[in-house]
């Protein structure tokens, strides 16, 4: 019977183009608003690592003064639960003893000049981020050419890189260009992987400073650190004054000031429980050398509560995508009245049906498919209007590569579609099945 | 096949009620040829309506083809217009904007038969009522008489035991009233009891029995006052006066 209303409908259809038309041009401009702006606020909220979202951690120490509590930065959390975005360097390498998480890394970015061979391109100076070689496994970061560096490669540290798609094309013409090596700073580093093309809607690892902004160009091995004093170039913070400091060396070994971010992979809930004693354990040893004057006070945060925490859905995207569910609710229940009085219309053809031996249920099924003809027809329609404005919007947005229909996006525009048809067809397919079968057949 | 008791029908507004039904009782034999005639308003229609389970009945009982029919579901009315009743309408009721084949493919698809039997049904409803040739036609570039043979055609396809035929050939000139009489008396005499409404009283003479209805009532039962005759080696009918 499904095919018989699928014909009878697309026969209606045709009845009427300028009415088909206009049924459709209405589901069309609902879906392609109300599309564009969900794929938009799904850029920022969906599932920023699958399968690990609630495995991987922020960690945040409360290493402050006494009497100087953290003011609460970009966080929503109340201020008597303020605590530092980041931590210290101290702290970051003593958190790397800690056997608790399967992975982890301190990271931070720093900026360096790069030489590349003069014939291929002049030097130039990227953000560099450093981290562990557990880095790149813990954000699913994908390889195109070899991998992560080894943990060997940490303990010593070897003086390898990692670097990125563009940067691969830009100095290697897009080849394979493991063992190849580069020289940054005044340093030679052997290139370890290449990563494949990868913009994540949000920088999930480091989502202190402009979390937009695209992932670094080159990764190399925090412990560096220890023997090339790379300066940060991200955000800092202190609270402690620090007279007898004079050098970078002097000042990343001894100081309070907080720039490194921290991440721990913890597989379950019991491992979460066993960092956390390891924490308080190691808060409660560090206040033994006169550090953390305050209570023990750590966070260990997963990056969708953490997005959450400091507000980087933007309020603007929450609220636009909103508005544009009620735009296409307001367009389907213009359609109503439109395909009430198609239906009604029709009214001698129900009658005729009726008599013939088609229910109630046959007439309402009819003309709901006719309407779901008119939501699919109309939700193809805006969903390649809605590609298109996600293509514009995408060209004045910092991650615009990120914003894209994808699957999940075009399962939820195919189902607004239907549900806009039926919104708009069902009370006038009710309508048409209730008339009375006898109504009309004189009158024909 | 059909027996109804003392049905009442009341159409009721705000400001009056019409009593279109009073106490009517009749019954029909199968393979019965009957016509029902009496004036406009008398209540022949609502009659019909209520025989093909197109409108309900406010009091009485109904029996058709041995089945009460009183208290059915929409569903099951549906399929009983579908499988036991044709209906043939004064202006025909031709789903203008299907072909021919389609508009007689409408019942068989209600009833979920295959495509194969229904194409069989179909043929052979045209061929018998001489519209083979006009398979792919539209209702509107058939003429009237062409057009109630089609809606006759629907009703043969179906195969139904009871035709409630409502005016048949109110919109037809001479000739082609002769010639959709002609096809239900043939369609009568092949066993399918035939309840025709009419205004015509050649066309209700020629029915085995005549109703009257007068004010909601059947006043009158008149016997069959014409005998026919049908020559099965010819389409000729022999009438005789009673």
């Amino acid at each position: 019977m499904f095919g018989y209303h699928l014909k009878t409908a697309l026969k209606s259809l045709r009845r009427n183009p300028i009415l088909t038309a206009l049924l459709i041009g209405g589901i069309a401009l609902g879906i392609c608003v109300s599309t564009a702006f969900v794929t938009l606020r799904h850029m920022y909220t969906q599932d920023p690592l699958p399968g690990k979202s609630d495995k991987v951690f922020y960690v945040r120490l409360d290493s402050r003064g006494k009497d100087s509590p953290f003011g609460g930065g970009i966080s929503s959390l109340s201020s008597n639960m303020a605590i530092p975005d980041q931590i210290t360097f101290r702290d970051a390498q003593n958190l790397l003893h800690s056997p608790v998480p399967v992975r982890q890394s301190a990271t931070y970015i720093t900026r360096v000049f790069v030489y590349p061979d003069p014939k291929v391109a002049r030097p130039f100076q990227p953000d560099i981020r450093l981290c562990s070689a557990d880095f790149f496994d813990m954000f699913k970061m994908p390889f195109q050419y070899g991998g992560p560096w080894t943990k060997a490669n940490d303990a010593k540290p070897d003086q390898v890189v990692v670097i990125d798609d563009a940067t691969n094309r830009k100095l290697f013409g897009g080849d394979n260009s493991v063992g190849k090596e580069i020289r940054i700073g005044t340093r030679q580093f052997k290139i370890a992987g290449v990563l494949a093309p990868w913009r994540p809607a949000l920088r999930l690892f480091d989502l202190t400073r402009n979390p937009a902004g695209a992932p670094e160009p080159l990764y190399i091995p925090f412990n560096l650190h220890n023997t090339i004093p790379y300066q940060s170039f991200g955000n800092n913070s202190g609270w402690k004054r620090q007279p007898d400091v004079t050098t970078y060396e002097q000042l990343i070994a001894t100081s309070e000031r907080t720039f490194i971010q921290y991440w721990v992979e913890l597989p379950d809930p019991k491992a979460v429980g066993a960092y956390g004693d390891w924490l308080t354990g190691y808060i409660n040893d560090q206040k033994k050398i006169g550090r953390f004057e305050r209570p023990v006070y750590y966070r260990l945060t997963t990056i969708p509560d953490l997005i959450q925490e400091w507000n980087l859905t933007p309020t603007g995207v929450r609220a636009m995508s909103v508005v544009s569910l009620l735009f296409l609710a307001v367009c389907s229940v213009n359609l109503v009245g439109i395909l009430l009085g198609k239906f009604l219309a029709r009214i001698p053809e129900v009658s005729v049906r009726r008599a013939l031996g088609a229910s109630r249920a046959d007439i309402f099924w009819q003309h709901v498919i006719e309407c779901e003809l008119i939501g699919v027809i109309g939700g193809i329609l805006g969903i390649a209007l809605s590609a298109g404005i996600l293509a514009l919007l995408a060209r004045f947005m910092q991650n615009g590569e990120a914003l894209r229909l994808d699957g999940e996006m075009l399962i939820t525009a195919t189902f607004l579609s239907l549900v806009a048809g039926a919104v708009a067809g069902v009370y006038p397919a009710w309508r048409a099945a209730s008339v009375a079968p006898a109504m009309q057949l004189k009158l024909q | 096949m059909l027996e109804m008791k003392n049905i009442k029908k009341i159409y009721r507004t705000e400001a009056i009620e019409t009593h279109a039904l009073e106490d009517l009782s009749l019954s029909v034999g199968a393979g019965e040829f009957v016509s029902v005639t009496g004036p406009s308003g008398s209540g022949k229609t609502t009659f019909l309506n209520i025989a093909g389970l197109l409108d309900t009945f406010d009091s009485g009982s109904y029996t058709l083809d041995g089945r009460d029919v009183s208290r059915l579901s929409d569903k099951e009315m549906s399929q009983i217009r579908n499988r036991t009743i044709g209906f043939v309408f004064q202006s025909f009721n031709l789903i203008p904007d299907l072909s021919v084949f389609d508009n007689v493919d409408v019942p068989l698809r209600y009833r979920g038969l295959g495509a194969s039997d229904r194409k069989q049904r179909i043929e052979k409803a045209l061929d018998m009522v001489g519209l083979s040739a006009r398979l792919r036609h539209l209702p509107s570039q058939l003429s009237g008489g062409q057009q109630q043979r089609v809606a006759i055609a629907r009703v043969l396809a179906g195969d139904p035991k009871l035709i409630l035929a409502d005016e048949p050939t109110g919109n037809l000139d001479s000739v082609m009233t002769r010639e959709i009489m002609d096809l239900l008396e043939r369609i009568n005499e092949s066993g399918t009891t035939i309840v025709m409404d009419t205004h015509s009283p050649e066309c209700a003479e020629r029915a085995h029995r005549q109703l009257h209805v007068f004010d909601g009532r059947v006043v009158d039962v008149e016997r069959p006052r014409v005998t026919l005759a049908h020559d099965r080696n010819s389409t000729s009918l022999t009438a005789s006066l009673s």
